[in-house]
């Protein structure tokens, strides 16, 4: 055998089998979900193979006229469920992003360590670190027991079931995938351009804004997107932590899979949610290229 | 002015403190109360007691007999019997194709190379909801039973991608210059990959299958959806629990899980880590 043809038989045995394995076990899933979404549900709860854009007409305003009439709801849900995430994104970030400064100005032993504590949760059962949640914000739990005790409050208050539990969930539940690109570029921060700004007479307000910030723009971007596309999805945590007050669009989808039986409109709500997430990803890829690009002009 | 910036390094420290008590304390919270003995309030603390362990391993204890325990404790092992079955066999299947296409990708330059390293981190991207209901279409149209063979495919398909990025961080910052000698030294292709490749890419592959492990053992969303009726998982079991009702048999098992997620993953974290 040549050496080229050896090369390809050897690429070949390490590649095919997994190659085979992900083109029908996650590739096929998606093109079929992708179908199923632009065909008919059938009566009974299964599938009927005639083209019918109406599933996504129910949610964007074209309903089958047929069957029923536009109902505005799963757009608010989708929009209650965009703004959650966003709040998420925006809650992870203000509690990542002081300690990733603290923790790239330790030395490599408490760095990696700090690290290690921040990974960790990640490997841990989500639904353990949610079921802690519901422990601590219930009618009878622990801050409720403790602020009746200390007779600050005389009923206890609702904190689970409300946005705010979901979202202080998500944050709890997402720190990790927040933290590290934004501690990538926190490590990378060039402080000699820090400490010009500042002996060039710009206030620290001044040069967080325009020297900081735009240096670490591109991790807050890595960590924002990461956040968002799972918080958007999400059914664990509102099931958890919201009940049946607060639904999501991850519940709406579970919903219609699991109780509605009506696929076709399951998997176009699943769609949206893709789309989301490949908007979001292109724009990432672009903006941050187009990033690199002008950094690359201006050395 | 130094004043005002040993006030903010101090400040900085203590919101650093903060973030790290958010993340820990629940989880001290819980493992403390888990010794709780009252059975009604959870959250208030009448005593020690170590009866909810017992309760959940199958002893017989003094509350048995009210109506508090977990409905059979039968039902609980058979969970933590498949948990353990599907994350054995998705581990095995993961770490050979994960390291598979690692290797694959290092040592090979292909057209398609880039669009192939981007696929790889799909799976891990998507959100789960997504992956987990398109499976399921999958497997109710192919005529699959769902079931445990279904739990592992579904699963392996994210698990592989984890693998290879944890293999691939390895194999990138790997001294090429020792391959290079083997290979000046008159070893062959094989001889060097066997005696210089995969020794220096050992422990990275264990870690990367300890995490996969523990992955598999705690993942819900995936699961959820292609379980089909018969078989239940751990986090399944506790997830259908919570929505029933709380009782203080879950502080344990949860208790119980986390322990034993921090040394799987502790492990796991560490090989990877290592740097020879």
């Amino acid at each position: 055998m040549s050496i080229a043809s050896r090369r390809r038989f050897q690429l070949a045995v390490l590649l095919g089998p997994v190659s085979a394995f992900l083109a029908v076990f996650f590739l096929g899933p998606l093109a079929i979900m992708v179908v199923t979404s632009l065909l008919a549900p059938g009566l009974y709860g299964g599938v009927e193979w005639t083209f019918y854009p109406h599933n996504f007409g129910r949610i964007l305003g074209f309903a089958d006229p047929m069957f029923e009439e536009f109902d505005p709801i799963y757009i608010a849900i989708f929009l209650r469920s965009v703004e959650i995430a966003a709040l998420t994104v925006l809650a992870t970030l203000l509690v990542c992003y002081p300690a990733a400064f603290c923790i790239a100005r330790l030395s490599e032993r408490w760095k990696n360590f700090c690290l290690f504590l921040i990974t960790l949760p990640f490997f841990t059962s989500l639904i353990v670190r949610l079921f802690v949640w519901v422990l601590i914000l219930r009618q009878t739990g622990l801050v409720n027991e403790m602020l009746l005790s200390t007779g600050l409050i005389e009923r206890p208050l609702d904190l689970i079931y409300t946005r705010g539990a979901i979202i202080l969930g998500m944050t709890y539940v997402f720190i990790p995938f927040m933290f590290m690109p934004v501690y990538a570029s926190v490590e990378k921060l060039d402080w000699t351009l820090v400490r010009a700004s500042l002996d060039l007479g710009a206030g620290p307000l001044r040069t967080f804004w325009r020297i900081i910030l735009p240096l670490t723009a591109p991790g807050i971007a890595g960590g924002a997107v990461i956040v968002f596309i799972p918080a958007l999805g999400n059914f664990v945590v509102p099931a958890v932590l919201g009940g049946a007050k607060v639904m999501m669009f991850g519940n709406l989808i579970e919903q219609q899979f699991l109780a509605a039986r009506n696929w076709p409109f399951g998997a176009a709500l699943a769609m949206m949610v893709m789309t989301v997430m490949l908007i979001m990803m292109i724009a990432h890829v672009v903006l941050s290229g187009r990033r690199s690009a002008a950094a690359a002009l201006a050395r | 002015m130094k004043i005002a910036r040993t006030l903010f390094t101090g400040s900085l420290l203590a919101y650093t403190g903060l973030f790290f008590a958010f993340i820990y304390i629940p989880l001290v919270v819980i493992a403390v109360y888990s010794f709780n003995a009252n059975p009604v309030n959870m959250m208030t603390w009448t005593g020690f007691t170590t009866e909810w362990y017992a309760q959940v391993l199958g002893f017989k204890t003094k509350v048995s007999e009210s109506a508090l325990y977990i409905e059979s404790t039968g039902q609980l092992l058979q969970a933590v019997w498949n948990s353990l079955v599907i994350a054995a066999s998705t581990t095995a299947i993961a770490t050979i194709f994960g390291t598979a296409i690692a290797i694959g990708l290092y040592r090979f330059e292909f057209v398609g190379q880039r669009f192939y390293r981007v696929v790889m981190f799909m799976p891990m991207l998507m959100p789960d909801i997504v992956l987990g209901i398109a499976l399921l279409i999958f497997f109710v149209n192919s005529g699959i039973r769902l079931g445990l063979t279904t739990i592992i495919i579904g699963q392996c398909t994210f698990l592989i991608s984890y693998v290879f990025i944890v293999v691939s961080a390895r194999l990138a910052g790997m001294d090429r210059t020792l391959e290079h000698a083997s290979a000046d030294l008159g070893a062959n292709e094989w001889m060097t990959f066997r005696r210089v490749v995969l020794p220096q890419l050992f422990p990275a592959i264990v870690g990367g299958a300890l995490l996969a492990f523990i992955i598999s053992m705690d993942d819900l969303v995936i699961t959820y959806f292609i379980a089909g009726v018969d078989v239940t998982t751990l986090p399944m079991f506790i997830f259908s629990m919570l929505r029933r009702g709380i009782k203080p048999e879950i502080n344990a098992i949860a208790v119980m899980m986390l322990s034993f997620s921090f040394v799987v993953a502790s492990l796991g974290l560490y090989l990877r880590s290592r740097q020879k």
